[in-house]
Protein backbone atom coordinates (compact mmCIF):
# COMPACT_ATOMS: atom_id res chain seq x y z
CA UNK A 1 0.00 0.00 0.00
CA UNK A 2 3.05 2.37 0.40
CA UNK A 3 4.74 1.28 -1.91
CA UNK A 4 2.21 2.37 -4.18
CA UNK A 5 1.44 5.71 -2.65
CA UNK A 6 4.63 6.96 -3.12
CA UNK A 7 4.55 5.87 -6.71
CA UNK A 8 1.57 8.07 -7.33
CA UNK A 9 3.33 11.25 -5.34
CA UNK A 10 6.38 10.60 -7.69
CA UNK A 11 4.54 10.48 -10.90
CA UNK A 12 3.51 14.06 -10.24
CA UNK A 13 6.58 15.27 -9.19
CA UNK A 14 7.82 14.05 -12.64
CA UNK A 15 5.81 16.32 -14.33
CA UNK A 16 6.68 19.32 -12.28
CA UNK A 17 9.99 21.31 -12.97
CA UNK A 18 12.75 20.42 -10.17
CA UNK A 19 14.18 23.90 -9.15
CA UNK A 20 17.22 22.69 -6.98
CA UNK A 21 18.67 19.76 -5.42
CA UNK A 22 20.66 20.21 -1.69
CA UNK A 23 22.09 16.93 -0.39
CA UNK A 24 18.58 17.17 1.83
CA UNK A 25 15.87 17.91 -0.59
CA UNK A 26 14.68 18.12 -4.02
CA UNK A 27 12.49 21.03 -4.49
CA UNK A 28 9.87 21.47 -7.19
CA UNK A 29 7.68 23.86 -8.76
CA UNK A 30 4.17 22.93 -9.64
CA UNK A 31 0.04 23.33 -9.61
CA UNK A 32 -1.28 21.90 -6.74
CA UNK A 33 -4.99 22.30 -5.91
CA UNK A 34 -4.92 24.98 -8.05
CA UNK A 35 -1.85 26.94 -6.53
CA UNK A 36 1.55 27.55 -7.10
CA UNK A 37 2.99 25.12 -5.20
CA UNK A 38 6.68 24.15 -3.77
CA UNK A 39 6.82 20.62 -3.27
CA UNK A 40 9.95 20.14 -0.70
CA UNK A 41 11.14 15.79 -1.29
CA UNK A 42 13.31 14.92 1.47
CA UNK A 43 14.12 11.37 -0.72
CA UNK A 44 15.83 8.46 0.62
CA UNK A 45 19.50 8.94 1.43
CA UNK A 46 21.00 5.03 0.44
CA UNK A 47 24.46 5.50 2.10
CA UNK A 48 22.43 5.80 5.37
CA UNK A 49 21.26 2.38 7.54
CA UNK A 50 17.31 2.58 6.23
CA UNK A 51 15.64 2.20 9.51
CA UNK A 52 18.12 5.24 10.84
CA UNK A 53 17.11 6.94 7.23
CA UNK A 54 13.62 7.04 8.09
CA UNK A 55 13.63 8.00 11.31
CA UNK A 56 15.96 11.13 10.60
CA UNK A 57 13.60 12.43 7.47
CA UNK A 58 10.58 11.85 9.56
CA UNK A 59 12.32 13.79 11.96
CA UNK A 60 13.64 16.74 10.16
CA UNK A 61 9.69 16.50 8.11
CA UNK A 62 7.89 17.05 11.00
CA UNK A 63 10.57 19.53 12.67
CA UNK A 64 10.58 21.69 9.71
CA UNK A 65 6.52 22.03 9.78
CA UNK A 66 5.96 22.60 13.38
CA UNK A 67 8.82 25.14 12.83
CA UNK A 68 6.68 26.59 9.90
CA UNK A 69 3.35 26.83 11.91
CA UNK A 70 4.97 28.28 15.04
CA UNK A 71 6.55 31.16 13.28
CA UNK A 72 3.08 31.82 11.39
CA UNK A 73 0.98 32.16 14.72
CA UNK A 74 3.58 34.43 16.10
CA UNK A 75 2.45 36.55 13.04
CA UNK A 76 5.66 35.94 11.18
CA UNK A 77 4.95 35.58 7.06
CA UNK A 78 6.27 32.31 6.26
CA UNK A 79 5.04 29.71 3.12
CA UNK A 80 1.44 28.49 3.73
CA UNK A 81 1.60 24.71 4.23
CA UNK A 82 -0.72 22.91 2.10
CA UNK A 83 -0.31 19.25 2.92
CA UNK A 84 2.35 16.72 3.86
CA UNK A 85 3.01 13.67 3.10
CA UNK A 86 4.65 11.57 5.58
CA UNK A 87 5.27 8.30 3.04
CA UNK A 88 7.43 10.18 0.95
CA UNK A 89 8.43 12.87 3.09
CA UNK A 90 6.98 15.47 1.08
CA UNK A 91 5.78 19.02 1.79
CA UNK A 92 3.60 20.99 -0.06
CA UNK A 93 3.85 24.90 0.07
CA UNK A 94 3.07 27.73 -0.79
CA UNK A 95 4.68 29.57 -3.70
CA UNK A 96 5.66 32.68 -3.16
CA UNK A 97 5.61 35.15 -6.16
CA UNK A 98 6.27 38.36 -7.03
CA UNK A 99 9.12 38.37 -4.13
CA UNK A 100 12.66 39.65 -4.23
CA UNK A 101 15.43 37.81 -2.23
CA UNK A 102 16.93 40.13 0.85
CA UNK A 103 20.54 39.20 -1.10
CA UNK A 104 19.19 40.20 -4.35
CA UNK A 105 18.10 43.43 -2.83
CA UNK A 106 20.79 44.28 -0.86
CA UNK A 107 22.95 43.84 -3.81
CA UNK A 108 20.63 46.25 -6.21
CA UNK A 109 20.58 48.95 -3.57
CA UNK A 110 23.85 49.43 -3.34
CA UNK A 111 24.52 49.12 -6.94
CA UNK A 112 22.14 51.71 -6.98
CA UNK A 113 23.87 53.91 -4.77
CA UNK A 114 26.85 54.45 -6.48
CA UNK A 115 28.76 56.11 -7.61
CA UNK A 116 28.73 57.49 -3.73
CA UNK A 117 28.17 54.37 -1.98
CA UNK A 118 25.96 54.17 1.45
CA UNK A 119 24.44 51.51 3.60
CA UNK A 120 22.03 54.28 4.89
CA UNK A 121 18.69 53.29 2.90
CA UNK A 122 19.69 49.70 4.04
CA UNK A 123 19.00 50.62 7.94
CA UNK A 124 15.41 50.17 7.73
CA UNK A 125 16.02 46.56 6.26
CA UNK A 126 18.47 45.61 8.82
CA UNK A 127 16.56 46.85 11.63
CA UNK A 128 13.62 45.11 10.89
CA UNK A 129 15.17 41.63 10.26
CA UNK A 130 16.35 42.27 13.91
CA UNK A 131 12.90 42.50 14.53
CA UNK A 132 11.27 39.54 12.89
CA UNK A 133 14.55 37.34 13.96
CA UNK A 134 14.30 38.25 17.59
CA UNK A 135 10.22 37.12 17.43
CA UNK A 136 11.23 33.79 15.79
CA UNK A 137 14.20 33.03 18.60
CA UNK A 138 10.76 34.79 21.37
CA UNK A 139 8.97 31.83 20.06
CA UNK A 140 11.97 29.73 20.42
CA UNK A 141 12.55 28.51 17.20
CA UNK A 142 16.15 28.12 15.59
CA UNK A 143 16.41 28.41 11.59
CA UNK A 144 18.97 26.90 11.41
CA UNK A 145 19.89 27.99 7.91
CA UNK A 146 19.53 31.89 8.18
CA UNK A 147 21.04 33.61 4.99
CA UNK A 148 20.14 36.97 2.99
CA UNK A 149 18.92 33.95 0.49
CA UNK A 150 16.49 32.62 2.78
CA UNK A 151 14.41 35.91 3.47
CA UNK A 152 12.09 37.18 1.24
CA UNK A 153 10.30 40.55 0.41
CA UNK A 154 7.03 40.55 -0.89
CA UNK A 155 4.43 43.13 -1.66
CA UNK A 156 1.48 42.96 0.73
CA UNK A 157 -1.38 41.48 -1.48
CA UNK A 158 -3.79 45.08 -0.82
CA UNK A 159 -1.88 47.24 -2.43
CA UNK A 160 0.03 48.78 0.70
CA UNK A 161 3.43 50.18 -0.07
CA UNK A 162 5.43 48.75 2.53
CA UNK A 163 6.52 45.14 1.70
CA UNK A 164 6.24 41.99 4.07
CA UNK A 165 9.66 39.72 4.80
CA UNK A 166 9.03 36.10 4.53
CA UNK A 167 11.25 33.57 5.60
CA UNK A 168 11.17 30.58 3.69
CA UNK A 169 13.35 27.24 3.53
CA UNK A 170 13.13 26.03 7.71
CA UNK A 171 14.67 22.69 6.52
CA UNK A 172 17.24 22.97 8.86
CA UNK A 173 14.80 24.25 11.88
CA UNK A 174 13.92 23.25 15.25
CA UNK A 175 12.49 24.10 18.45
CA UNK A 176 14.84 25.36 21.21
CA UNK A 177 15.01 27.84 23.99
CA UNK A 178 18.09 27.69 24.66
CA UNK A 179 20.49 31.12 24.25
CA UNK A 180 23.05 28.80 22.41
CA UNK A 181 21.05 27.61 19.56
CA UNK A 182 19.99 30.98 19.09
CA UNK A 183 23.32 32.29 19.45
CA UNK A 184 24.42 30.50 16.51
CA UNK A 185 21.45 30.78 14.58
CA UNK A 186 22.76 34.28 14.68
CA UNK A 187 26.21 33.68 14.19
CA UNK A 188 25.50 31.70 10.90
CA UNK A 189 23.83 34.90 9.60
CA UNK A 190 26.60 37.16 10.60
CA UNK A 191 28.65 34.27 8.62
CA UNK A 192 26.77 34.16 5.28
CA UNK A 193 25.64 37.75 5.50
CA UNK A 194 29.43 39.63 5.53
CA UNK A 195 30.58 36.95 3.53
CA UNK A 196 27.35 37.37 0.87
CA UNK A 197 27.74 41.15 1.21
CA UNK A 198 31.19 42.35 2.03
CA UNK A 199 31.72 45.47 3.87
CA UNK A 200 28.61 45.33 5.31
CA UNK A 201 29.51 45.25 9.23
CA UNK A 202 27.54 48.71 10.29
CA UNK A 203 24.55 46.82 8.71
CA UNK A 204 24.68 44.09 10.69
CA UNK A 205 25.44 45.66 13.69
CA UNK A 206 22.72 47.74 13.33
CA UNK A 207 20.64 44.60 12.69
CA UNK A 208 21.84 42.90 15.88
CA UNK A 209 20.70 46.20 17.97
CA UNK A 210 17.57 45.89 16.48
CA UNK A 211 17.29 41.96 17.58
CA UNK A 212 18.49 42.72 21.09
CA UNK A 213 15.93 46.24 21.15
CA UNK A 214 13.16 43.76 20.26
CA UNK A 215 13.89 40.29 22.03
CA UNK A 216 13.00 39.37 25.47
CA UNK A 217 15.40 37.23 26.15
CA UNK A 218 18.26 38.53 23.91
CA UNK A 219 21.48 39.49 26.57
CA UNK A 220 21.98 36.20 27.11
CA UNK A 221 21.48 35.54 23.47
CA UNK A 222 24.28 37.79 22.40
CA UNK A 223 26.38 37.19 24.98
CA UNK A 224 26.39 33.46 23.60
CA UNK A 225 26.69 34.89 20.50
CA UNK A 226 29.97 36.68 21.02
CA UNK A 227 30.92 33.27 22.78
CA UNK A 228 30.33 31.39 19.78
CA UNK A 229 32.33 33.90 17.93
CA UNK A 230 35.67 33.56 19.90
CA UNK A 231 34.86 29.59 19.30
CA UNK A 232 34.55 29.48 15.68
CA UNK A 233 36.82 28.71 12.72
CA UNK A 234 40.56 29.86 12.57
CA UNK A 235 40.01 31.57 15.88
CA UNK A 236 43.37 31.27 18.71
CA UNK A 237 42.48 28.64 20.92
CA UNK A 238 43.81 30.71 23.53
CA UNK A 239 42.15 31.29 26.68
CA UNK B 1 -24.52 22.68 -11.33
CA UNK B 2 -21.48 22.55 -9.08
CA UNK B 3 -17.76 23.24 -9.03
CA UNK B 4 -14.99 20.60 -9.95
CA UNK B 5 -11.58 20.52 -8.47
CA UNK B 6 -9.30 18.07 -9.83
CA UNK B 7 -6.98 16.16 -7.49
CA UNK B 8 -2.93 16.83 -9.58
CA UNK B 9 -2.17 14.08 -6.68
CA UNK B 10 -5.33 11.74 -7.57
CA UNK B 11 -5.29 11.48 -11.57
CA UNK B 12 -8.98 10.80 -12.43
CA UNK B 13 -10.65 11.99 -8.68
CA UNK B 14 -12.00 15.09 -8.62
CA UNK B 15 -13.86 16.88 -5.94
CA UNK B 16 -17.22 18.16 -6.85
CA UNK B 17 -19.46 20.83 -4.59
CA UNK B 18 -22.63 22.03 -4.33
CA UNK B 19 -23.62 24.78 -1.80
CA UNK B 20 -27.42 25.16 -0.70
CA UNK B 21 -29.19 27.70 0.99
CA UNK B 22 -32.67 28.18 2.72
CA UNK B 23 -32.46 24.56 3.47
CA UNK B 24 -35.32 23.46 5.35
CA UNK B 25 -34.79 19.60 5.57
CA UNK B 26 -31.48 19.37 7.57
CA UNK B 27 -31.90 16.77 10.27
CA UNK B 28 -33.38 14.44 6.99
CA UNK B 29 -30.21 15.04 5.04
CA UNK B 30 -27.82 14.42 8.29
CA UNK B 31 -30.03 11.17 8.89
CA UNK B 32 -29.46 10.11 5.24
CA UNK B 33 -25.68 11.24 5.25
CA UNK B 34 -25.16 9.07 8.15
CA UNK B 35 -27.35 5.94 7.27
CA UNK B 36 -25.43 5.94 4.01
CA UNK B 37 -28.39 7.04 1.29
CA UNK B 38 -26.20 9.93 0.66
CA UNK B 39 -22.40 8.96 -0.56
CA UNK B 40 -21.37 12.78 0.24
CA UNK B 41 -20.06 14.81 3.02
CA UNK B 42 -22.40 16.93 4.59
CA UNK B 43 -20.72 20.32 5.57
CA UNK B 44 -21.79 23.23 7.28
CA UNK B 45 -20.81 26.22 5.34
CA UNK B 46 -20.81 28.61 8.60
CA UNK B 47 -17.48 27.11 9.93
CA UNK B 48 -15.42 27.49 6.14
CA UNK B 49 -13.63 30.60 4.74
CA UNK B 50 -13.63 29.34 1.16
CA UNK B 51 -13.78 26.25 -1.07
CA UNK B 52 -10.16 25.70 -0.89
CA UNK B 53 -10.36 24.86 2.73
CA UNK B 54 -12.46 22.35 1.22
CA UNK B 55 -10.31 21.28 -1.23
CA UNK B 56 -7.50 20.61 1.17
CA UNK B 57 -9.81 18.26 3.46
CA UNK B 58 -10.31 16.04 0.52
CA UNK B 59 -7.22 16.02 -1.03
CA UNK B 60 -5.69 14.94 2.93
CA UNK B 61 -8.91 12.45 3.46
CA UNK B 62 -7.83 10.65 -0.11
CA UNK B 63 -4.24 10.91 0.30
CA UNK B 64 -4.92 8.79 4.28
CA UNK B 65 -7.48 6.80 2.37
CA UNK B 66 -4.94 5.35 -0.42
CA UNK B 67 -2.38 4.84 2.12
CA UNK B 68 -4.71 3.06 4.64
CA UNK B 69 -4.48 5.24 7.17
CA UNK B 70 -7.08 6.79 7.65
CA UNK B 71 -8.25 8.01 11.18
CA UNK B 72 -12.25 7.96 10.71
CA UNK B 73 -14.15 5.04 8.78
CA UNK B 74 -15.26 7.02 5.21
CA UNK B 75 -13.91 8.82 3.05
CA UNK B 76 -16.64 11.79 3.61
CA UNK B 77 -16.23 11.44 7.35
CA UNK B 78 -12.65 11.75 6.83
CA UNK B 79 -13.25 15.05 4.71
CA UNK B 80 -14.79 16.78 8.11
CA UNK B 81 -12.52 15.33 10.42
CA UNK B 82 -9.52 17.06 7.93
CA UNK B 83 -11.22 20.11 8.52
CA UNK B 84 -11.03 20.59 12.06
CA UNK B 85 -7.65 21.76 14.26
CA UNK B 86 -8.01 19.44 16.39
CA UNK B 87 -7.57 15.77 16.64
CA UNK B 88 -11.17 14.76 18.91
CA UNK B 89 -12.93 13.29 15.97
CA UNK B 90 -16.88 13.54 17.75
CA UNK B 91 -15.66 17.07 18.28
CA UNK B 92 -15.00 17.76 14.45
CA UNK B 93 -18.22 16.41 13.77
CA UNK B 94 -20.40 18.52 15.36
CA UNK B 95 -18.58 21.25 14.11
CA UNK B 96 -18.24 20.90 10.79
CA UNK B 97 -20.94 18.35 9.84
CA UNK B 98 -24.58 19.40 9.62
CA UNK B 99 -26.47 19.83 12.54
CA UNK B 100 -30.39 19.67 12.38
CA UNK B 101 -30.93 23.50 12.88
CA UNK B 102 -28.82 24.77 9.95
CA UNK B 103 -30.30 26.06 6.90
CA UNK B 104 -27.33 25.85 4.49
CA UNK B 105 -25.34 23.01 3.52
CA UNK B 106 -21.82 22.59 1.48
CA UNK B 107 -22.15 19.05 -0.02
CA UNK B 108 -18.92 17.48 -0.94
CA UNK B 109 -18.40 14.53 -3.35
CA UNK B 110 -14.85 13.13 -4.50
CA UNK B 111 -15.78 11.62 -7.41
CA UNK B 112 -13.99 9.24 -10.04
CA UNK B 113 -15.85 9.64 -13.20
CA UNK B 114 -18.73 11.69 -14.04
CA UNK B 115 -20.92 11.24 -11.08
CA UNK B 116 -23.98 13.56 -12.51
CA UNK B 117 -26.48 11.07 -11.90
CA UNK B 118 -25.66 10.80 -8.08
CA UNK B 119 -24.87 14.94 -7.93
CA UNK B 120 -28.21 15.06 -9.35
CA UNK B 121 -29.94 12.32 -7.03
CA UNK B 122 -28.18 14.56 -4.03
CA UNK B 123 -29.64 17.67 -5.25
CA UNK B 124 -33.21 16.00 -5.55
CA UNK B 125 -32.88 15.25 -1.83
CA UNK B 126 -31.96 18.77 -0.47
CA UNK B 127 -34.96 20.79 0.01
CA UNK B 128 -33.21 24.68 -0.28
CA UNK B 129 -31.68 26.03 -2.89
CA UNK B 130 -28.85 25.95 -4.96
CA UNK B 131 -26.53 28.49 -5.00
CA UNK B 132 -22.98 29.72 -6.80
CA UNK B 133 -19.88 28.60 -4.74
CA UNK B 134 -19.04 32.50 -4.91
CA UNK B 135 -21.74 32.67 -2.33
CA UNK B 136 -19.61 30.20 0.05
CA UNK B 137 -18.00 33.59 1.77
CA UNK B 138 -21.67 35.28 2.99
CA UNK B 139 -22.23 32.06 4.74
CA UNK B 140 -18.99 32.23 6.81
CA UNK B 141 -18.88 33.12 10.61
CA UNK B 142 -15.71 34.79 10.58
CA UNK B 143 -15.76 35.05 14.23
CA UNK B 144 -16.48 31.47 15.05
CA UNK B 145 -13.58 31.02 12.65
CA UNK B 146 -11.23 32.69 14.75
CA UNK B 147 -12.31 31.21 17.57
CA UNK B 148 -12.42 27.28 16.72
CA UNK B 149 -9.23 27.59 14.73
CA UNK B 150 -7.85 29.50 17.46
CA UNK B 151 -6.38 32.27 14.51
CA UNK B 152 -4.08 35.02 16.45
CA UNK B 153 -4.85 38.52 15.43
CA UNK B 154 -1.35 38.96 14.14
CA UNK B 155 -1.55 35.28 12.56
CA UNK B 156 -4.67 36.52 10.22
CA UNK B 157 -2.84 40.27 9.59
CA UNK B 158 0.42 38.17 7.92
CA UNK B 159 -1.59 35.96 6.55
CA UNK B 160 -5.44 36.27 5.76
CA UNK B 161 -7.68 34.07 7.79
CA UNK B 162 -7.80 31.05 4.94
CA UNK B 163 -4.17 31.15 4.53
CA UNK B 164 -4.08 30.77 8.58
CA UNK B 165 -7.17 27.67 8.52
CA UNK B 166 -5.45 25.88 5.85
CA UNK B 167 -1.88 25.87 7.43
CA UNK B 168 -3.60 24.86 10.95
CA UNK B 169 -5.26 22.32 8.87
CA UNK B 170 -2.09 20.52 7.08
CA UNK B 171 -0.22 20.45 10.13
CA UNK B 172 -2.08 19.50 12.76
CA UNK B 173 -1.08 16.05 12.81
CA UNK B 174 2.51 17.20 14.29
CA UNK B 175 1.65 20.49 16.44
Amino acid sequence: MELEKNMVVSEFLSKGSVLKQGAEARVYRDVFLGRSTIIKERFPKKYRHPLLDEKLTHRRTVQEVRSIQRCRRAGIHTPVVYFVDYTSHCIFLEDIVDSVTVRDHIAATRLRSLPCPTLEPLEPLAARVGRVLARMHDEDVVHGDLTTSNMLLRRSGDGEAELSLVLIDFGLSYISALPEDKGVDLYVLEKAFLSTHPNTEPLFQKLLESYAASSKKSSAVIKKLDEVRLRGRKRSMVG
Amino acid sequence: MHSSHPLELFPGRTVKLMLFKCVRNSAELRRSAMGGQITAALINPRMLVDPFQVIVAANKAVHLQTIGKMKTRSLNSEIIFNLSPTNNISEAFKRFGISDADDSVLVVLVATGDESQTLADIKEKVDGEQVPMEELPTLSDVTQIRKLYKVTPQEEKMGGLLDSVVCKMATKDVM
